[in-house]
């Protein structure tokens, strides 16, 4: 216990070089905490953004439907619906699941045309499994509930490009069963805007009611059904259960439907390893510094500590508990001013427009992040910061265990 | 009385890259429990490096040192260390302290080392500092004191063990004659009142008349051992 509190007062005997050290780790672990937070903020907040909007958790196709949007390839939405139900009710009981057509197609104005797809959606399913209709700002419409015939709810990406507004109407073109092509006119019944602009310039919607007839396929055939589940720890496991009960059928989760962003999600949390661990590094060499000279200036005080009867693992432990405390304090620190630097982000958000502008939704990325603290980050770079403090330690307490108490009390 | 060291033909000899220097020249003698013995001689005699040797911080070349009925040139270094702890009491001539703590604290640290309760420790290491005249300044820290009061916290820190016998090498080469007959003074009340073992070395001629025995050293012989 002696030796716990000794190696507490050494630290401080030197003030002016223990601050500056400390400083030093505090500042880089407050910068990787912030940072780590920052990227697992930015990239679940991405993820869960294109999930919320676009992918949903799962989605299941006819097996030939993905290979290039065949219209023929179909499914009968009471086949699959109870079984789908069936199937998710064990681990996401609260689980919604919407059925779409999905039509690819052109989509003119007077002044252009431009391909997309059209999803034909029964909107009251819809609304609970995408959050499109949220994104539709108060003015500029709804989200094909109101009593407008034949609407169609595009971005306003969309609408910039046909220079059309709210109320505008457009024709939509595509091909039906039969290799007929189909031009259907529709009435601008919302416009919204989500965050991705890849995603808005590629889809618009109608209701399945009013596109059906046009496509000649029988009574209640879908291309798409769309499952939501509370989160993608639930997704990784009713995905696999889903693909087994439909082995005839494509059943995707997110990360295949974008393989780029899951890579992005692994990578994240990876980098945000390394480059803590190159933080820590770096820092390392600056402790090993201070703690060498910890050592070496105090020669003949660990000499005349050996003489008196203090044995060599005992001052081996005490300069490593010196190396740890120091360590470790300031990572605390560093760690606690990360996480007040955080913690009132995580609920507003931090907006990186001002120097972006759009460019972040061009590619598809959320331009506001809100930062994410997990205690298991958290604890792992707590565990980081012991190792790195351990490690750095041993040089120098080697160095103390190599001194003979007569010829160091004699320097 | 008891024999505490007993010293046959000790020798160290010193090897440099030229030349041998024998520091410890066969030296044989015995200090009995209860002794005030001061080594004296030139410097270059031996006094140190015969003081290290009967601490047990050097090993010597030949000759057997018995502390306490035990050969201590057979111990291993970790064993060595242990025995320091709980049988040799040491002053040193300067860096005695630990300068993080206090006065108390320093004098306490050698019975946490060898693990004695904490009310024992509390209870002596006030005990000492009152002994050598510290009772007021128990809190402060090293840099607090003067030389004089660094060092009886020294001695009082080299009573905490109980040692069989307390070594001190030039404990008053840094003093002032004053702060240094006093040190003395308290020295050889510990040693009558407490029948503590001091032996000491000095080339102080006003220190050495304190002595009851005079140990002289030259070339790493001893040319005269007189008892007053």
């Amino acid at each position: 216990m002696n030796i716990l509190r000794l190696a507490w007062k050494n630290i401080w005997r030197n003030k002016v070089r223990s601050g500056v050290i400390l400083s030093a780790i505090a500042i880089g672990l407050f910068a990787g905490t912030f940072l780590l937070s920052f990227m697992q903020g930015w990239i679940l907040g991405t993820v869960n953004s294109d999930i919320k909007t676009q992918y949903s958790h799962v989605q299941i196709h006819n097996a030939d439907f993905l290979a290039n949007y065949d219209v023929n390839a179909f499914f009968m939405r009471e086949d699959v619906e109870n079984e789908i139900r069936r199937g998710v009710a064990r681990n996401a009981p609260t689980a919604e699941i919407a059925f779409r057509l999905n039509l690819n197609g052109m989509l003119a104005s007077p002044h252009n045309a431009i391909g997309v797809t059209a999803k034909g959606v029964f909107e009251d399913e819809e609304i609970l499994v995408t959050d499109v209709w949220q994104q539709i700002p108060d003015t500029m419409g709804v989200f094909l509930n109101d009593d407008t015939r034949m609407a169609i709810v595009i971005s306003s990406r969309v609408a910039d490009r046909l220079r059309v507004r709210l109320r505008s109407r457009i024709v939509f073109t595509f091909q039906d069963v039969h290799g007929d092509m189909q031009s259907i006119a529709f009435r601008v019944g919302g416009i919204y805007r989500t965050t991705n602009a890849i995603f808005d310039e590629a889809n618009v919607f109608v209701r399945y009611s009013d596109i059906f007839s046009y496509t000649g396929l029988p009574e209640g055939a879908v291309h798409e059904a769309a499952v939501l589940l509370p989160d993608i720890e639930t997704s990784n496991i009713v995905a696999p259960q889903l693909r087994e009960m439909f082995p005839d059928m494509s059943v995707q989760d997110w990360s295949q439907m974008n393989p780029a962003l899951s890579m992005y999600f692994s990578y994240t949390k990876f980098m945000g390893v390394v480059i803590l661990g190159i933080f820590l590094f770096a820092l390392s060499f600056g402790i090993i510094n201070t703690m060498l000279m910890a050592v070496l200036e105090r020669t003949r005080e660990l000499g005349m500590l050996g003489a008196i009867g203090m044995s060599k693992r005992q001052i081996f432990s005490m300069i490593m508990l010196e190396t740890v405390f120091l360590t470790l304090l300031g990572g605390i620190v560093g760690i606690i001013l990360g996480i007040a630097v955080v913690l009132p982000t995580m609920e507003t958000g931090i907006d990186l427009s001002f120097f972006m502008e759009d460019q972040f939704e061009d590619f598809g990325f959320a331009s506001v992040v809100y930062p994410i603290l997990n205690i298991k980050m958290l604890a792992e770079i707590v565990v980081l910061v012991i190792l790195a403090g351990i490690l750095s330690a041993l040089y120098p307490a080697r160095k103390a265990l190599q001194l003979k108490p007569l010829e160091a009390m004699r320097q | 009385m008891q024999k505490i060291i007993e010293i046959k033909d000790l020798v160290k000899i010193f090897k440099d890259t030229a030349q041998e220097v024998v520091a410890v020249d066969h030296v044989s003698l015995n200090i009995s429990a209860g002794e005030f013995t001061t080594i004296v001689g030139p410097s270059g005699s031996g006094k140190t490096t015969l003081l290290n040797l009967i601490g047990g911080l050097d090993t010597p070349t030949s000759g057997s040192l018995h502390v306490d009925g035990k050969d201590i040139s057979l111990l291993t270094e970790r064993e060595m260390t242990t025995f320091r702890l709980h049988h040799i009491g040491f002053v040193f001539q300067a860096y005695n302290l630990i300068p993080v703590l206090t006065a108390k604290e320093n004098v306490a640290f050698v019975m946490e080392l060898q693990g004695r309760k904490k009310e024992e420790i509390d209870k002596r290491a006030t005990e000492l500092l009152e002994a050598v005249g510290l009772g007021d300044r128990m809190n402060s820290r090293p840099s607090k004191l003067s030389g004089g009061q660094q060092q009886r916290v020294a001695v009082a820190r080299a009573l905490a063990s109980k040692p069989k016998f307390v070594l001190a090498d030039e404990p008053t080469a840094n003093l002032d004659s004053k702060s240094a007959e006093n040190l003395l003074d308290i020295m050889e009340r510990l040693n009558k009142q407490e029948g503590v073992t001091f032996v000491f070395s000095t080339h102080d001629p006003r220190i050495v008349a304190k002595a009851r025995r005079i140990i002289a050293l030259e070339d790493g012989k001893v040319v005269s051992d007189k008892s007053v």
